[in-house]
């Protein structure tokens, strides 16, 4: 009886995740459609399933060029947010004073500011320091990291920060007078008690990087330092889109993302800090 | 011990700090590509800086980088097609201006947009190329040749010849009775869509365009001395908008997608639309059209201008700059490039040098016109900047939506909305 | 020993804080600076002076306040749904069930597709397939175009938003519901707590921490929201959904005034952080400390 009302529920659960998903059917079929069919009937299946599409948009993207550039920026984004952004949290958790408060409430603040409000500003800044320290801000891939990393703390210190909370401090302490500097006690007994949420932030912040359109687009002009996502600016002209290449473009660009995602939430698991409560 | 883990902590920061910095590094585009020395190549062209080269025409990009390779096959010389989506190019323009990060040609829409960026303009008017431009149809400011015209566009009525004949399109009257009959039989006369340009930016010129003189007229709206409600073109123009709304498909439901669709499959009899409309009926069969006037107060003939043109950034070097003149005397002498600009862009040209062969039955149209002089300028490019998207569209869809709302009070909100753009 | 903890409190913080603060708070203070220039964003043109001029302005633009009630309307129906919903989803798929790791991945896709092209994705959906469904079943008053409702186009966007942040709110709540222990939830079982009893009296009280980073996400998140609005409706039908940072945008590149919108920004800045960062103090006063 338990076991057949589980099994119920669970193709419910199936079921409810598939109606989710009923968007991204509409851009699957449309990926494979000319233009007269999907002005015909834009839900229905295709009349054959031919790759075309998928092949002129992956030509037209530079497809493994923009992987790779898309993959170089993001893996490095989330490596400097993750190592940084715990290593703040955790500082600022454990620091009882005006600046530790401070400093928490300007990350937190300012994640209310529309990026539009910033851009022409943060150009400015760019451009001062590369005219007067002569640091590549802009056009660069390594610039563009930088600004990704500003622009993410926020998010990833606030999640930290949260998380770090429910950590017992004992340990720590503990640790501390065995003898282990600052550095030590955090990378060695801190550090993996965040697990779950390293892998959480690590996903988001993934997400955010992959998909960003507006900075790379206003900090990278060279056709060879695309994002993936720049490239697909070819499917989208000022009053239509070429729907079947933008469709094919984008399944290409999530797929990878999907993977990801499958992969890293199997490390979400449960129990942490478990061990440590008692 | 501890002051080995103290160093290492230090030692770790630097590093990631350093290899942020380092993992940036050559493709600095303003300081580079000083390879200018003048060595000369096989055609006896001169070795040019690498210049970039950025504008808003998604359609062309792929063949904007195509005649970029040909080229470096013809000259040896380096250009970087950059790329934007249509809607974000001005935005990504104006930032990438802000921090210094220029393109070395850009192309500009005419009208207040050309307005707004003219300090970046470098002055061509001593440049070979611009002896060719059609008259009248070089992009001026302050009385010096600051842009080349990408071409012609041009819009009007397009319609299927099988179901409307423009002998029956004429005034109002005639209009109005066309576009009964064809409700009648279950067809849609004329079809409007939601996006701003194609539901009031390209129709509301019109009126504009017949005036004496429509920069005088759009001065005087803008101090507040004229009202579209007291004008007669206006006011024909607002019973047209009636019928338009009593007679077809509400504007509002319909996108420039489905609008060029239903024409494409006869439910649509005519669409106000321009000749870049053409591209969007390639995957249909074919059809035969034409473009003709939208007689709005005894209007005779198509609206037809520049759009915009290619300028030249003066910020850039001057071997940049030199190096741009050079690509736009390629690109409008060689054969190449008057292939290209013809066969690829599918421009209509504004050049007097490059014949215009093999248009499709649109750019025809608007080719005619033009060479006849059966034109209207295109009056909305001198409209206050951001108002057709701001302000004229939400008081049209108003209209649309709202089937009580008189031609006459549409006018009024009109002319509200433009006070409010204007000041 | 008070300079050394010093010492290590700027090697931990000071790397993010230094690009944190070249790449936003700077920006930022450059931006206030800019909300007292008349100027129209170009910059070779001339920047004046005009004081207190733009804000000034602001209070005259009956449009900024329409948006700004759109915005705060969307956004507490946004945080209730989102919330809701991702809550919702974070219990289901960590109850155990046979499907819940693909539900999981399910759930979490469409926070996968960029804001732009959601948007016209779901523009079909409330076109096409709302239009197909209204004729096959005849409810017709529940399925028709909502994006040209000037009433329903904003629920609509709700919608839309809801689908695409409920996956985003579900990962962080899993984070936290992973973080309960097991222990307590089997004790207060095993003394016969129904299941009502034990969310509300242990597992909710225990995710404090989550609701507040997933309450203050949404909040932001909302606020914020451009792209979705930009391609689902631009604003329209006559302004109904426009959003504040559509008004903020359109004020600095649709009509080149760079100083007003500016100071929109300011002013809806200040009343924002104080609203949300009462949000958080709220919340944070009823997170228990294990």
């Amino acid at each position: 009886m338990r076991r057949t009302s589980k099994a119920i529920a669970s193709i419910l659960l199936a079921l409810l995740a598939l109606i989710f998903l009923s968007p991204i059917y509409i851009m699957l079929v449309n990926s494979f459609k000319t233009r007269a069919e999907l002005y015909n009937n834009a839900l229905a299946l295709p009349e054959s399933f031919s790759l075309q599409y998928f092949e002129s948009a992956m030509k037209k993207m530079n497809f493994l060029t923009v992987l790779g550039n898309s993959t170089f920026v993001t893996v490095l984004t989330v490596i400097f947010v993750v190592i940084l952004s715990s290593m703040t949290a955790w500082m600022l958790v454990r620091t009882d004073n005006k600046l530790s408060k401070l400093m928490f409430m300007a990350f937190i603040s300012t994640m209310l500011i529309p990026f539009q409000t910033l851009m022409m500003p943060l150009m400015q800044v760019m451009d001062w320091i590369r005219t007067n320290l002569h640091i590549p801000m802009l056009n660069t891939h390594g610039g563009l990291i930088f600004m990704n990393v500003g622009f993410h703390a926020s998010i990833a210190v606030f999640l930290y920060h949260g998380f770090i909370k429910s950590i017992p401090i004992a340990l720590e302490e503990a640790a501390t007078l065995d003898g282990c500097s600052k550095f030590g006690v955090f990378w060695r007994i801190v550090f993996p008690m965040l697990k779950t949420i390293t892998i959480t932030v690590a996903i988001l912040d993934v997400i955010s990087t992959w998909n960003d359109y507006l900075l790379p687009s206003l900090t990278l002009s060279d056709k060879g330092l695309r994002t993936i996502q720049l490239s697909t600016f070819y499917f989208f002209g000022e009053f239509t889109i070429v729907w079947n290449q933008a469709m094919a473009g984008l399944t290409l660009t999530i797929i990878p993302v999907v993977i990801f995602y499958a992969v890293a939430q199997k490390y979400i698991i449960k129990g942490i800090a478990e061990g440590a409560v008692k | 011990m501890k002051k080995t883990k103290k160093a290492f902590g230090f030692l770790a920061t630097m590093v990631l700090i350093a290899s942020l910095v380092a993992c940036g590094g050559k493709t600095d585009n303003n300081s580079a590509n000083s390879g200018a020395d003048g060595s000369n190549t096989a055609a006896g062209t001169e070795k040019q800086a690498k210049i970039s080269l950025f504008q808003s025409k998604v359609e062309i990009a792929g063949a904007l980088e195509e005649l970029a390779n040909k080229y470096k096959e013809e000259t040896g010389n380096e250009i970087d097609v950059w790329g934007s989506a249509g809607d974000s190019y001005i935005t990504q323009l104006q930032a990438k201006m802000a921090a210094n990060e220029g393109p070395t040609i850009f192309s500009i829409a005419n009208g207040a947009e050309a307005e707004k960026f003219k300090s970046y303009y470098y002055d061509m008017s001593n440049e070979d190329y611009v002896k060719n431009i059609a008259p009248n149809m070089a992009l001026e400011v302050d009385g010096k040749v600051v842009g080349v015209p990408t071409g012609v566009e041009g819009f009007g009525l397009v319609y299927n010849k099988s179901l409307v004949d423009p002998k029956d399109v004429t005034d109002l009257a005639s209009f109005t009775k066309f576009m009964d009959s064809m409700k009648g039989q279950g067809i849609n006369g004329l079809s409007l869509s939601q996006e701003a340009y194609f539901l009031i930016g390209h129709i509301l010129n019109t009126p504009f365009a017949v005036q004496a003189d429509p920069i005088d007229y759009i001065d005087k709206l803008n101090k507040g001395e004229v009202k579209m409600a007291d004008t007669k073109e206006f006011q024909e123009f607002a019973k047209f908008m009636e019928v338009i709304r009593q007679d077809s498909v509400n504007p509002m439901e319909v996108t420039y997608d489905t609008q060029m669709g239903d024409f494409a499959t006869g439910k649509t009899a005519m669409v106000h639309q321009g000749n870049w409309s053409y591209g969007m009926l390639a995957d249909y069969d074919d059809l035969d059209i034409g473009m003709m006037p939208l007689p709005i107060a005894g209007n005779n003939k198509l609206s037809v201008d520049i759009p915009g043109g290619w300028v030249i950034n003066n910020g850039a070097k001057p071997e940049e700059i030199k190096a741009a003149n050079a690509f736009l005397n390629w690109l409008y002498n060689s054969e190449t490039g008057k292939n290209t600009i013809i066969n690829e862009f599918k421009f209509i040209p504004a050049m007097t040098n490059i014949e215009a062969d093999g248009l499709d039955p649109l750019s025809q149209a608007v080719f005619e016109a033009t060479k006849n002089g059966d034109t209207i300028p295109w009056a909305n490019n001198y409209f206050p900047e951001g108002i057709i998207v701001n302000d004229l569209t939400p008081a049209t869809a108003e209209f649309f939506l709202d089937a009580g709302m008189t031609g006459e009070q549409y006018l009024k909100n009109l002319d509200e909305a433009w006070a409010r753009a204007a000041k | 020993m008070k300079r050394k903890d010093r010492l290590w409190f700027g090697l931990f913080t000071m790397p993010l804080f230094l690009i944190f603060t070249t790449v936003v708070i700077i920006p930022f203070i450059i931006g206030i600076a800019y909300s007292f220039i008349s100027w129209d964003g170009i910059p070779a043109n001339p920047k004046v002076f005009v004081g207190l001029d733009n804000y000034v302005t602001i209070f005259h633009d009956q449009r900024f306040f329409t948006s700004a009630g759109n915005t705060i309307k969307f956004t507490l129906l946004a945080l209730i749904s989102v919330n809701l919903l991702g809550l919702t989803f974070s219990l289901l798929v960590t109850s155990g069930l046979r499907t819940s790791k693909l539900a999981r991945t399910l759930f979490f896709m469409p926070n996968l597709i960029g804001g732009l092209i959601l948007g016209y994705i779901w523009k079909f959906i409330f076109t096409d397939a709302f239009k197909f469904l209204g004729g096959q079943t005849g409810l017709d008053g529940i399925f028709f175009n909502w994006l040209i409702n000037p009433n329903f186009a904003l629920y609509a966007l709700v919608i839309v938003f809801t689908w695409q942040m409920a996956g985003y709110t579900m990962i962080i709540y899993i984070a936290g519901l992973q973080g309960i222990p097991d222990e307590l939830l089997e004790a207060a079982k095993v003394d016969g707590a129904s299941l009502w009893h034990r969310l509300t009296k242990i597992t909710f009280p225990l995710l404090m921490p989550s609701f507040t980073i997933c309450f203050f996400m949404t909040l932001s998140g909302a606020f914020k929201i451009y792209d979705v609005n930009l391609s689902l409706t631009n604003g329209g039908p006559v302004h109904s959904t426009e959003m504040f940072a559509m008004n903020i945008f359109n004020e600095i590149f649709g009509y080149g005034h760079y100083g007003i919108g500016q100071a929109k920004a300011i002013l809806f800045f200040l009343i924002v952080a104080l609203v949300t960062l009462t949000q958080v103090v709220i919340t944070k006063k009823k997170e228990v400390q294990m």
